[in-house]
């Protein structure tokens, strides 16, 4: 079957040429000093600093890869020396690193920054463009979008509450886009800004599509491994006319497996959500510690975060670009917010839509903004349906925190649990 | 009649049960891991076999447990020791619900259901602060034998208040608690209590439901025993064999596999030491 | 009514003591008899909350700032790698030590953000973010920030069960005008004659107005000033220095008890939540308006308060000069990533200037601190003999 050959795998192979290419792109703009903006996956803006041409980076995808890449001790080591705490987050301390040594990262060069956006989604980042703003002398742009105030809070769009903090987001944009014109002597293109929340647009409708796609049996995608590959992709193109069409391939590719019945893993014994950010120093290790017992990832809390809320499908309206953008942006920061703070309801819907078989918690010492409810979080899950939980604690960028036979131990011991429960289950009439 | 085996590695003494097909322990051995944990097992498995005068063949099936539970490399399965003191724990205790196990390097919590199984645990495997660790180097602090830690400190009537989180730090606290003219026994029972209060969180991570048993090589200290009590407002069933709890739990196991194959038709086949290939979990 | 005993007969040392005693309880007796009497509670997390909007609704605020209590109930509930302070405050509530109506928390880091979600789900009453601004630069953020003012307005009228009209929020606002004024003249006789007060007495005065009401907190500071003032006491060789770091999880008393051995602490960011604004807020026109804008025009600083115009090396050169003080303590709670990340950019900056500093973590459970003295006192005999 030639279309399944072509088809089936496409995604992960694309990706990672995308990525590469990226990087090409990045070391490019480096050498040729070009605009750069500085932005993070939970509200990247990404809309309005492409139309003004901005070089886009990702320092939180920099560090990543310095951990999958098995160097980044080299970078935590030199931020330690320079005085960071080893209690702070790691990929903030990766990029200090990365800025000491003039962006020179094993995927390449990373241009220096002309800007730096912001979003309130995650304190670090604040703390993080302070750095930048001392060491780089650069503008920053701090956007406050506020998240839910209270747990099950759920505002419809152009509701009074919710009004409010359009309005002020909007004014923020607007503000944003003074200071670009400022930086680039180019006038807002309302156009072209169309043109990318259409492109937008298209990404999140398919993202959400294949996300979904995932409740079938067998799980089409690992939200672990696939995902992230997605993810990056999700965040590097958001608003591009690629991205778009990798997106529509995507959805392609996860169609026709779900309807062949091709699995991510050749066996699927147990069907898992993952909570938390992965553990990128051992990243393909840990994922092999789960599937050596046929377990799948189906979803994860973090591709509902991580990729800014992207998930949610929100529509931007091209007839009312900035306020509808404003509008998307709170909306899809706040399904962020509350993927990482008021999740115990929706982690239960999950579970239950997409027959999951366990839930694994894994909070990481780097980042408090998502691991920090966990253990509540899971204790109130456990109360309010049955399923099995397992918490392990490791990090995403230091491995010295990471210890494997541990995890393993934990990891084990949750899936003999898991087995003699379906034996149980079986053995029932 | 044939015998199961458990050999329960662990970071400091390996430990070795033979039970019979009415899940009697028939004997049990201890020694130290030291630095070759295959060595050590073996060691364990024959002292074990000793003590029953029972041959390699007698025993129809053996499961290893404890860190190096991949190193019993004449073994026939591994399962973790957090699934082996549930069992070993209800076989003692039927009524336990609830097992708390500190050992010499990682405390545990365990909620089990009637039949042993696990229903959800908490470690604590990275911070010697609340293990049998802390213990030791109070000893070593104070200069008193392990033995000695139980009853010294309940001789206490004003524990003071250990705060440093770490050991390193710990016993530099001791010492200064020493300096200002404190207790002995008021230190010593602050450790304690420091200890037990890191178990605390563990333990009410997992729930906690009566009967509440306690194993690992630090139950077998009353002073900890009555501290735990006191915090949790349960009494605790604590055993002889406490140490042996992971060992038998993997005994139990064992014998699973023999029952399951025995209702197949393949007769069970006696299992030899020697050089062998590592095998994978069953 | 007096929630800390009648304090107006006492001799001051008497007072001091007692303060000292209230703010170390971890009983919070003092609450628990404003709820004796039909009193309700609005908890409130570090660092700033606007306290005139819960009293101007005849609550109670109270600043929720940990303690030192053994966390029996509250570790269950946390994983590892976060401060004490969020234990500490959890355990509070979880133990009923403290009892609530209402509790809010600004988003003032990733650690603290996660309160709202945890204590929904461990207590019926409301448990909600407030959403202060970290961008109020922005031409729109004392809009936003009234409209929000607003919003927390509505949430304390259903818990107090009543209306709170403006001219109610204006009467709040002259009593608590009336208090920052009254902390900044404490602080005044800390920067000219600390001798006068010991740096835990003076944080004891100042702490106790998390605890009880304003116009108490009012009577007693200005009952004691001039008390204060009056006192006879001897100017001793100590260097000047200012506390830089205690903006959230609190320094134990006896750690600030052994630092004031070798230095005089003239001016600090300890409890800086109820001093935050530090002008007065007028009492004219709209009152929310007036209290967001004195949160975004005439306030303090701090490692979580994020501000173009306030870059914290720079404002924490200012607090040295107006202060004359010889030196600076820099410290961060353990764990505390906002202010770990600050350390960084106040070394770097006090080396550059030339201000010697005194680096050190605390935990606000710490009790032994001997290292701590040692050093500090070897740091200060260095500056002494210059």
């Amino acid at each position: 079957m030639t279309d399944q050959e072509s088809i089936v795998g496409r995604g992960a192979q694309e990706g990672s040429r995308l990525f590469r290419e990226w990087y090409g792109g990045l070391t490019a703009a480096a050498e040729r000093g070009a605009p750069t903006a500085y932005v993070f996956v939970m509200g990247s803006i990404a809309e309005i600093l492409r139309v003004f041409d901005f070089c886009m980076v990702f320092p939180e995808i920099n560090s990543l890869q310095t951990a999958v890449r098995g160097v980044a001790q080299d970078y935590l080591n030199q931020a330690e020396e320079y005085g960071y705490s080893t209690d702070i987050c790691g990929y903030l301390k990766a990029d200090v690193a990365l800025q000491l040594r003039q962006g020179a990262h094993p995927m390449g060069r990373i241009p220096k920054p002309t800007l730096a956006v912001v979003t309130n989604a995650c304190n670090t980042y604040i703390k993080w463009a302070e750095i930048w703003e001392r060491l780089h002398h650069i503008p920053i742009f701090t956007m406050d979008v506020p998240g839910a105030r209270s747990a099950g809070e759920e505002p419809r769009c152009g509701s009074e509450e919710l009004e409010r903090d359009r309005v002020y987001v909007e004014a923020q944009l607007r503000e944003l886009v003074a200071l670009c014109e400022q930086l680039t002597h180019k006038k807002l293109d309302l156009d072209r800004l169309r043109e990318v929340l259409s492109h937008t647009n298209d990404m999140s409708r398919s993202w959400r599509r294949i996300l979904e796609l995932n409740q079938t049996s067998p799980a089409v995608f690992n939200a672990l491994t696939d995902g992230t590959i997605f993810l990056g992709v999700a965040n590097a193109l958001r608003g591009t006319a690629e991205g778009g069409a990798y997106f529509r391939d995507l959805v392609e590719e996860m169609e026709l497996k779900a309807s062949r019945g091709i699995g991510a893993l050749p066996e699927e014994k147990h069907r898992l959500t993952f909570v938390g950010v992965p553990c990128y120093p051992m990243f393909r290790r840990f994922y092999e510690l789960f599937a050596e017992w046929g377990g799948v990832f189906v979803n994860s809390t973090y591709l509902s975060f991580a990729a800014g809320g992207l998930n949610l499908g929100y529509q931007y309206d091209l007839e009312r670009p900035l306020a509808s953008l404003a509008e998307g942006i709170l909306m899809s920061l706040r399904q962020s917010m509350d993927a990482m703070f008021f999740q115990d309801r929706s982690l239960v819907e999950m579970a239950q839509s997409f027959r999951v078989d366990g839930i694994v918690y894994h909070p990481i010492k780097s980042c408090r903004t998502v691991s920090t409810g966990l253990a509540d979080n899971r204790r109130a899950v456990m109360e309010r349906y049955d399923v099995p939980c397992l918490f392990i604690e490791s990090d995403m960028m230091d491995k010295r925190v990471v210890a494997e036979a541990q995890l393993k131990n934990r990891i084990d011991a949750f899936f003999e649990g898991l087995a003699s429960r379906k034996l149980r289950a079986q053995a029932r009439p | 009649m044939a015998y199961a085996a458990g050999i329960d590695v662990g970071s400091t003494q390996t430990k070795a049960v033979l039970i019979d097909e009415d899940q009697r322990i028939v004997s049990r051995a201890l020694v130290d891991t030291g630095a070759n944990v295959v060595t050590a097992a073996e060691k364990a498995f024959r002292a074990a076999l000793d003590g029953a005068s029972a041959s390699e063949e007698e025993v129809a099936f053996i499961v290893g447990t404890g860190y190096g539970r991949y190193r019993v490399t004449f073994g026939d399965a591994q399962v973790t020791e957090i699934s082996c003191h549930a069992r070993g724990a209800v076989l003692m205790f039927p009524a336990t619900q609830t097992v708390l196990d500190m050992g010499g390097q990682d405390t545990k919590a365990i909620h089990v259901d009637p039949r042993g199984e696990v229903l959800d645990f908490c470690m604590n495997d990275k911070c010697a602060a609340g293990t049998g660790r802390f213990l030791q180097a109070a000893a070593f602090a104070l200069d008193i034998p392990l033995g000695d830690l139980g009853p010294t400190a309940l001789r206490s009537k004003k524990p003071v208040q250990i705060t440093t989180t770490c050991i390193v730090f710990g016993k530099s606290e001791i010492l200064s608690w020493l300096a200002r003219g404190k207790k002995v026994e008021d230190i010593l029972m602050g450790v304690h209590r420091s200890i037990a209060v890191r178990s605390m969180g563990l333990l009410r991570r997992v729930g906690v439901e009566p009967q509440v048993t306690f194993t690992g090589g630090v139950s077998r200290n009353r002073g900890m025993v009555e501290v735990v009590q006191e915090m949790l407002g349960v009494t605790l069933n604590v055993s002889e064999e406490s140490q042996f709890m992971g060992a038998l739990g993997a005994a139990l196991f064992a014998l699973d596999h023999i029952r399951k194959s025995r209702t197949a038709t393949k007769p069970p086949v006696g299992k030899s030491l020697g050089a062998k290939e590592g095998t994978a979990p069953a | 009514m007096n929630l800390l005993t009648e304090f107006d007969v006492e001799p001051l040392e008497e007072v001091l003591t007692l303060c000292r005693d209230c703010i170390e309880d971890a009983k919070f007796d003092t609450v628990r008899r404003w709820r004796e009497a039909g009193g309700k509670v609005v908890g409130h997390f570090q660092v700033y909350f606007p306290e005139e909007i819960a009293h101007a609704a005849g609550l109670l605020p109270v600043k929720v700032r940990g303690a030192q209590v053994e966390t029996q109930q509250a570790d269950s509930r946390f994983g590892s790698y976060l401060c004490s302070i969020l234990r500490t405050s959890l355990e509070l509530a979880l133990s009923d030590r403290l009892k609530l109506d209402l509790f809010v928390t600004p988003p003032i880091c990733d650690a603290a953000r996660n309160l709202a979600g945890i204590w929904a789900r461990n207590f019926s009453y409301p448990a909600q973010i407030l959403y202060l601004p970290q961008n109020p630069n922005s031409a729109h953020a004392a809009a936003y920030l009234t409209s929000e003012y607003g919003r927390l307005k509505e949430v304390i009228e259903g818990v107090a069960g009543k209306r709170v009209g403006d001219d109610d929020l204006r009467r709040s606002i002259a009593i608590f005008n009336e208090n920052r004024s009254l902390i900044r003249e404490l602080y005044a006789i800390k920067r000219e004659a600390p001798w006068l007060l010991s740096i835990e007495d003076a944080y004891a005065l100042v702490g106790v107005g998390g605890l009880i009401t304003r116009e108490e907190h009012n009577r007693l500071l200005a009952a004691q000033m001039p008390r204060i003032r009056a006192r006879s006491a001897r100017r001793q060789d100590k260097i000047r220095v200012v506390f830089e770091g205690g903006f959230c999880e609190q320094p134990p008393l006896e750690m600030l008890r052994v630092i004031g051995e070798s230095c005089y602490i003239v001016d600090d960011d300890l409890l800086i939540g109820l001093r935050w604004i530090e002008e007065e807020v007028p009492l004219g026109g709209d009152p929310l308006a007036n209290l967001a804008e004195a949160y975004l025009e005439r306030s303090s600083y701090s490692p979580v308060q994020h501000d173009l115009r306030k870059p914290k090396e720079r404002m924490l050169l200012e607090r040295i000069r107006r202060a004359g003080a010889d030196a600076v303590i820099l410290t961060a709670a353990k764990m505390c990533e906002p202010g770990l990340d600050e350390q960084v950019t106040y070394t770097k900056t006090l080396d550059a200037a030339g201000i010697p500093y005194f680096v050190s973590e605390f935990e606000e459970k710490m009790t032994s601190f001997d290292h701590l003295q040692m050093q500090l006192e070897t740091f200060a005999e260095n500056l002494l003999f210059d």
